[in-house]
């Protein structure tokens, strides 16, 4: 897979995490409905990759499925390969992946507010990270959890230490989150919607407390949102899902200057501006086909205006339209069809 | 915390006389004179009216209950109206052995039925799950009395093993009296068992499905931490105090299991009581239970704080 290109930046190194063809399904009762299909995307160090999707287009299940925290039974990966450091992880032993989870890769999650557990403290909490994976002393742990927490700029850190979940707002619980995550040093850190449930006001704070921790342990982070300011303010690349598959995949820049896919371009039309004095925000028509009534062709092909005959008869697969920008759309580029018909 | 307490001892003292008016009404609503039995074959009506006159008899209601209860709080509840022991007396005599078989009971219950229910919580759907939940089925639905007896003919007659009945106190053979008391506290303890396993098996579902145990596997913990640290820690919560709550109706339980292997406990002196109409021995031995019923409620709800640390003020 050519690594994507397109970016301002230099050229980064190998690839950290590659995704190829991954494809995810529930399985149950003699039936296998598809709920994420062919993904593929790379991910190198130090830089961000943003998922980008509305709700139950699959990111989440695809961030489960590298961490290995699938609930299996009954979703199951049906197909691909999973590389992290070379090491294929679907090839790993369960104890090979928990030792890698927590440690070289790390996890954030939606809900700071049920994702701590209400029976322990804080401390107790981050401390368990690092013995798990680093061994040492009660009290070494305790210091690092110490140390982690000044760095996620928890005031009174000392006396967190000892207090539970419920004494924590969620903004403060996020933070302990992201603590308990970044405590070992991640070489990859995956970063589930981690300001959905937050208020803006927390939000910005967050994500910059993410982005600067990020750029000080050079770690690469697979961030997922349905938040397009968010994938403007921290994304290097850029890989948009619908039901399940990629569509598109580029570097920001030409993500939000010339995206190529009518779904693409669509969420850019349902992105609220300050400037702008539109009356209503653009929608796009109709809704997500269910995962079990996928149609045969393009999935988006129900909902675009640009749909012809030929895209409901195959899949359209994801192709360069402009070196380091991909997209399934078989009409792209399509500025030509809009100077057309206008 | 404290104050919490504190808090719930003063909700319990109107409980307790509440209980203590009811146990004594009850008591009096209740057909047969203990008087009658007392005054012998002949009755002879000054006999009669001399001994109602004696236990104040002929008071009004309210100043009866008013001088039972004075006694009651300064550790008199009268003597047997049978033997003249005093009932406290009989009740510090019975109560170890009841409160021994009970607790050994819940030991039991407690072995089987948590691990039992954890299995089957975690192997949700498998054949252990299924196992364990028609073992429970069964354990729910078998009648002490049956089992007692089913079991006194197989290991006692037939296998020979522990003897049937009888019992030994703790004091004169630590080995004799476990012998006596095993199987009472298998019988006991059986649907005791069943229902654990069933509350821990819920719970345990409820608590594996919530994020935190996906946030410590994704610590990287091994199954065995996230199970038994993370996810039991917070589904024993109603676990304990469930089964506090239930360690009540074990006391009640012990009335038919120890009249099954003759064990002389509270069980026993109150259906011998009752069957004697011996007033202030019943007198004595409901309200001691239903004392001893509202202390295990506040235990539980205390317990239910103590484990619970979002309960706790700061």
């Amino acid at each position: 897979m050519p690594p994507p290109s397109g970016s301002p930046r230099p050229e980064p190194q190998k690839p950290i995490l590659s995704v190829a063809g991954l494809s995810i399904a529930l399985r149950g009762r003699g039936r296998e409905t598809s709920l994420v299909q062919d993904v593929s995307f790379s991910l190198s160090e130090g830089r961000t990759l943003c998922l980008v999707g509305e709700s139950g287009c699959g990111k989440s299940l695809t961030s489960l499925a590298i961490m290995g925290l699938l609930a299996s039974p009954p979703l199951e990966i049906t197909r691909g390969e999973i590389l992290f450091e070379g090491r294929d992880l679907r090839a790993l032993s369960a104890r090979d992946r928990a030792d890698l989870r927590g440690d070289r890769m790390t996890m954030i999650f939606q809900e700071p507010m049920t994702s701590l557990n209400p029976a322990f403290t804080i401390g107790d909490q981050i401390a368990e990270a690092v013995m798990r994976h680093k061994g040492g002393t009660a009290e070494e742990a305790r210091a690092k959890a110490l140390e982690m927490l000044k760095r996620v700029r928890i005031p009174a850190a000392e006396k967190r230490l000892d207090e539970y979940p419920h004494q924590l707002s969620g903004g403060m619980r996020q933070r302990i989150m992201i603590a308990m995550a970044l405590v070992n040093g991640p070489r990859l850190l995956i970063a589930d919607e981690p300001t959905t449930a937050l208020d803006v006001t927390i939000q910005a704070q967050i994500l910059s407390l993410v982005r600067r921790l990020q750029q000080e342990t050079g770690s690469a982070m697979l961030l997922i949102t349905h938040d397009l300011g968010v994938v403007a303010e921290v994304a290097d690349e850029v890989a948009v899902m619908y039901a399940g598959r990629i569509v598109e995949r580029a570097s920001v820049k030409d993500i939000f200057d010339d995206p190529q896919h009518p779904y693409t371009i669509g969420l850019m039309g349902s992105l609220p501006s300050l400037s702008g004095r539109e009356e209503r925000l653009a929608t796009i028509p109709g809704s997500v086909p269910a995962p079990e009534r996928m149609p045969k062709g393009c999935r988006f092909a129900p909902r675009c205006p640009f749909c012809i005959p030929a895209c409901t008869e195959a899949q359209p697969p994801l192709l360069e339209v402009a070196p380091g920008h991909e997209a399934a759309c078989i009409r792209a580029p399509l500025e030509q069809h809009v100077t057309e018909a206008a | 915390m404290l104050s919490f307490i504190g808090r719930r001892i003063l909700i319990a003292i109107p409980t307790v006389i509440l209980v203590s008016i009811f146990v004594f009404t009850l008591q009096k609503l209740l057909p047969g004179d203990p008087i009658l039995v007392l005054a012998g074959e002949e009755r002879d009506p000054q006999v009669i009216e001399l001994l109602r006159a004696k236990y104040h008899l002929n008071d009004p209601l309210p100043i009866q209950y008013l001088a039972w209860a004075g006694q009651a709080l300064q550790g008199n509840l009268g003597v047997s109206l049978r033997t003249g022991v005093p009932v406290m007396q009989l009740i510090k005599d019975k109560l170890p052995v009841t409160l021994q078989l009970a607790a050994m009971a819940m030991c039991f219950a407690l072995l089987i039925g948590i691990p039992a229910g954890v299995m089957a919580a975690v192997r949700k759907g498998s054949a252990w799950d299924y196992g364990a939940t028609a073992l429970a089925l069964w354990g729910l639905s078998i009648p002490n009395f049956f089992l007692g007896i089913l079991l006194i003919f197989l290991i006692s007659v037939q296998l020979n093993w522990l003897p049937a009945s009888g019992y030994v106190p703790l004091s004169e053979s630590v080995s004799q009296n476990l012998k006596t008391m095993i199987m009472p506290a298998f019988v006991l303890g059986n649907a005791l068992a069943a229902s654990m396993m069933r509350h821990t098996r819920s719970a345990m579902l409820g608590v594996l499905r919530q994020d935190y145990v996906r946030t410590a596997r994704a610590k990287g913990l091994l199954e065995p931490r996230v199970i038994l640290k993370h996810a039991l820690r917070n589904a024993l919560i109603p676990v304990v105090t469930i089964g506090t709550l239930l360690f009540g109706e074990l006391l009640a339980g012990a009335v038919l299991t120890e009249q099954i292997f003759t064990i002389p406990g509270f069980g026993k002196l109150i259906v011998d009581a009752v069957f004697n109409r011996d007033y202030s021995v019943v007198q004595g031995v409901v309200l001691c239970t239903a004392v001893g019923y509202i202390a295990l409620n506040l235990l539980a709800d205390v317990l239910y704080v103590v484990l619970n640390p979002r309960l706790r003020t700061r």
